[in-house]
C-alpha cells in the first residue's frame, strides 16, 4: 500500500529534521552573552568551582563534542535542571505540557466546530447581513492583540459581572485536583466522576478558551469559505448542477473537496495556537508551558527554555507529519 | 473645470497617479488604512513632544485616576499620563517594525532570487544553495513563530536591538517564499531568454533583469508584515522580553495595567490596547488594498 511507504518515508525523514532542529536549538545558548557555567556557581564561586561546572557542562570540550553530548543527554530524554525550579527540565515540562494540551486542544476543537460552519454558510449565501458580520469580525480578530482581549474579558466577566473565576490558574484555590489520569483537569474529573473538580475546571477554561478561539478562529474560518468557495465555483459543481442534483448534493460534494485545505489550515492553526498559548496563559497563571517558557526567559533559566522550544518544534512537526497522513484520508486520489 | 457629465477622459490623460486616486476612491478600507498608516508614521515623528506630561516619569499626586479632563485616558499605577504615553509610543513600535521589516525584505528578496532563479533546474553549485537556502527556511518555519521570538530575544536579553534582530530574522523566510514564486514564473519568460542571448551572465540577469520585474508581491507584502511586526513587539515587551519599561510602548502599557484590570481599572490597558489594535488592522487594511492595486486582475 502506497500508504506505508509513504508513511515510512516521511517518519524516516522525521530524524532529520530534528537533527537540524537540535543543532539550532544547542546554538541558540552561544547567542547569550558570556556562557551559562556562572548562572550555576554564582558570582562569588571560587575557580575550582567554576572549572569544576565548567567540566560538568562539557565546556571545556571543543563545540562538536559539546553537541555530540548534548544529542546524546536529549536522545535519552536529558533536556538538563532548570536554574528556577532545581528539578530536571523534562519533569518540569511533563509538568505542565497537559495544561496547554488542554487549552489548545479545545481552541482548536471549537475552532473547527465555529469556523468550519460559518465559513462554508458564507460561502454558500455569498451574501447578507452575517456575510458582513463576519467579514468585519475577521478582519477585527486579526489585529487584535490575544493578550489585551484576555485582559477586557476579565474585566468584564470576572470584575464587572462576576460570572467566572479570575485569573488564578486551572482550578479553584479551594477545589481538590483530581487524581492525575491525562493531566488535563477537565477530562480526569469526568473519569473520576469528580463533579466539583469539574464545574471549577470548566469555569477556568472559559475565559482562556474563548480568547483563544475569538482570536486565531477566523483562520480556519477564511479558509473555509475561500476553499468552499473557490469548489462551488468549479466545473464538477456546475456539472452537477447541470445535471439537474439537489443543491444538498452539490454542497456535499464540494465540501468534500474543500477538506484539504481546511484540514492543512487546521494544522497551521494548532501551530499558531502553540505561540498563542503562551501569551494567554501568562495572562491567566495557567502554569502550563507557555507560562514556564516565559518564566524560564524572565529568569535566564537557558535549559528550560532550550527544552522548550525543542519541545515546540518537534510538536510542530508532529502536527504537520498528521496533517499529511489526513490528505490520504479525504483525498482518495493520492492513494 | 467646466467638466460636463459624459466627458470622457480618455487613457492618456490617466497617470498612474491619477490610477491610484480613483481606486483608492472606491475602497473606503483602503483610505482608512492609508490614513491610519499616515497617522502612526506622524506620531512615531512627533507624538513624544505633543503629549503635555513627561511619558518615563512619575507625576506626584493621585494614582489610577479614572479618565478625565486633564488625563483623557486616565493615570497608571504609577501616575503617570496614559495618552501622552500612548500617543508617544509609535515611536519605539513602529522604529522596531519598519527597521526590522526593511531588513526581513531586503534579506528575503536577495535570497528568493537566488533560491528561485537557480532553483530546480540550476546547475553546479548555485543548484546546492538554492536547496540550502530553501531547507534553512524551512527549518526556521518549524519552530511557533512567538515561542522562537521569545527564545532569541531570550537569549539575548530585552532591547529594542535584540527585538529588531528576531523579528527580521524570523520574516525573512516569508519575503523570500514570496519572492522566490514569483522568480519561477519570471524566469521563464522571452525577455530572460533574450538577455541571454544578448550575452549577459545568469548572475546579471537574476539581478538586473529578473528581481525588478519580482519585487511586486514582496512590496505588497510589506504593509500587513509591519502590523504583525508591531503585535509581536508588543507581545515580547507585554511578558516582559521586548522593550525594557519605563520606554512607553504599548505592550508593555497593556502590562503595567494589567493587574489593575482585575480590580476595576479599566484605562489602564484598554486604551494601549485600542491604539495597538487601530494600528495593525490599519497596516493590514492598506497591505491587502495595495495587494489589490498591484494585481492588475483585481484592480477593477
Amino acid at each position: 500500500m502506497r500508504l506505508v511507504k509513504y508513511t515510512s518515508r516521511r517518519l524516516l525523514l522525521l530524524p532529520v529534521q530534528l537533527l537540524v532542529v537540535s543543532l539550532i536549538v544547542f546554538f541558540l545558548v552561544r547567542l547569550m552573552p558570556g556562557e551559562p557555567t556562572f548562572l550555576y556557581t554564582g558570582p562569588f564561586a571560587t575557580m575550582e568551582r567554576v572549572a569544576e561546572v565548567r567540566r560538568q557542562l562539557s565546556l571545556d570540550q571543543p563545540i562538536y563534542v559539546q553537541y555530540a553530548k548534548y544529542i546524546e543527554r536529549v536522545v535519552q530524554g536529558d533536556f538538563g535542571l532548570s536554574l528556577r525550579t532545581s528539578q530536571p527540565v523534562m519533569t518540569d515540562i511533563r509538568q505542565r505540557l497537559p495544561a496547554t494540551m488542554e487549552l489548545i486542544l479545545l481552541a482548536v476543537i471549537f475552532s473547527v466546530l465555529i469556523g468550519v460552519p460559518l465559513g462554508v454558510y458564507t460561502a454558500i449565501r455569498n451574501t447578507g447581513v452575517i456575510n458582513r458580520i463576519v467579514f468585519l469580525y475577521g478582519m477585527m480578530a486579526g489585529a487584535l492583540p490575544d493578550f489585551w482581549f484576555a485582559l477586557i474579558a476579565i474585566f468584564v466577566f470576572f470584575y464587572t459581572f462576576e460570572l467566572l473565576p479570575g485569573p488564578i490558574g486551572r482550578i479553584g484555590l479551594m477545589v481538590s485536583v483530581p487524581e492525575t489520569i491525562t493531566g488535563m483537569y477537565f477530562i480526569d474529573s469526568i473519569l473520576t466522576g469528580n463533579l466539583e473538580a469539574l464545574t471549577s475546571s470548566v469555569a477556568h477554561l472559559v475565559l482562556p478558551v474563548v480568547t483563544l478561539v475569538f482570536i486565531y478562529m477566523p483562520l480556519v474560518l477564511k479558509n473555509a469559505q475561500s476553499a468552499m468557495g473557490d469548489m462551488l465555483g468549479s466545473d464538477f459543481v456546475t456539472f452537477a448542477r447541470a445535471s439537474g442534483l439537489s443543491r444538498l448534493m452539490q454542497w456535499r460534494y464540494a465540501l468534500r473537496n474543500a477538506m484539504p485545505p481546511i484540514i492543512t489550515v487546521t494544522g497551521i492553526l494548532t501551530w499558531f495556537l502553540l505561540g498563542g498559548a503562551v501569551l494567554v496563559e501568562t495572562v491567566f497563571a495557567w502554569g502550563g508551558l507557555g507560562q514556564y517558557a516565559v518564566q524560564s526567559v524572565v529568569n535566564a533559566d537557558y535549559a528550560a527554555l532550550q527544552g522548550v522550544v525543542l519541545l515546540s518544534a518537534v510538536f510542530t512537526m508532529i502536527v504537520f507529519l498528521l496533517v499529511d497522513l489526513a490528505y490520504f484520508v479525504v483525498d482518495p486520489r493520492i492513494k | 473645470m467646466a467638466t460636463t457629465p459624459g466627458s470622457v477622459i480618455t487613457i492618456a490623460e490617466v497617470g498612474a497617479f491619477d490610477e491610484f486616486v480613483r481606486f483608492a476612491r472606491r475602497r473606503p478600507s483602503f483610505m482608512v488604512g492609508m490614513t491610519i498608516v499616515a497617522i502612526s508614521l506622524f506620531l512615531a515623528l512627533f507624538g513624544p513632544y505633543i503629549g503635555t506630561y513627561p511619558t518615563e516619569t512619575a507625576l506626584p499626586g493621585d494614582t489610577l485616576q479614572p479618565p478625565s479632563w486633564n488625563h483623557p485616558f486616565g493615570t497608571d499605577v504609577s501616575n503617570m499620563d496614559i495618552f501622552s504615553r500612548v500617543i508617544a509610543a509609535p515611536r519605539i513600535d513602529l522604529t522596531i517594525a519598519l527597521v526590522s521589516t526593511a531588513i526581513a525584505f531586503i534579506g528575503g528578496v536577495l535570497l528568493g532570487v537566488i533560491s528561485g532563479y537557480f532553483g530546480g533546474g540550476g546547475k553546479g553549485i548555485a543548484r546546492y544553495v538554492s536547496e540550502g537556502i530553501m531547507r534553512g527556511s524551512d527549518i526556521i518555519q518549524a519552530f511557533p513563530v512567538f515561542i522562537f521570538a521569545l527564545a532569541l530575544v531570550g537569549f539575548r536579553g530585552p532591547g529594542a536591538e535584540n527585538v529588531i534582530a528576531a523579528l527580521a530574522f524570523l520574516n525573512i523566510p516569508y519575503f523570500l517564499r514570496i519572492t522566490r514564486s514569483a522568480v519561477l514564473q519570471i524566469r521563464e519568460r522571452p525577455f530572460v531568454e533574450a538577455a541571454r542571448c544578448a550575452g549577459n551572465s545568469e548572475w546579471r540577469i537574476a539581478f538586473v533583469h529578473v528581481l525588478p520585474n519580482a519585487l511586486t508581491p514582496p512590496l505588497a507584502n510589506i504593509s500587513p508584515t509591519i502590523g504583525f511586526s508591531i503585535l509581536l513587539t508588543s507581545g515580547l515587551s507585554f511578558v516582559g522580553a521586548g522593550v525594557p519599561v519605563p520606554t512607553p510602548e504599548w505592550g508593555s502599557m497593556i502590562a503595567i495595567g494589567a493587574p489593575n484590570m482585575m480590580t476595576g481599572q479599566w484605562w489602564t490597558a484598554l486604551f494601549p490596547g485600542i491604539a495597538l489594535g487601530v494600528t495593525i488592522l490599519g497596516y493590514g487594511l492598506m497591505g491587502a488594498g495595495l495587494n489589490d492595486f498591484l494585481d492588475p486582475t483585481k484592480k477593477r
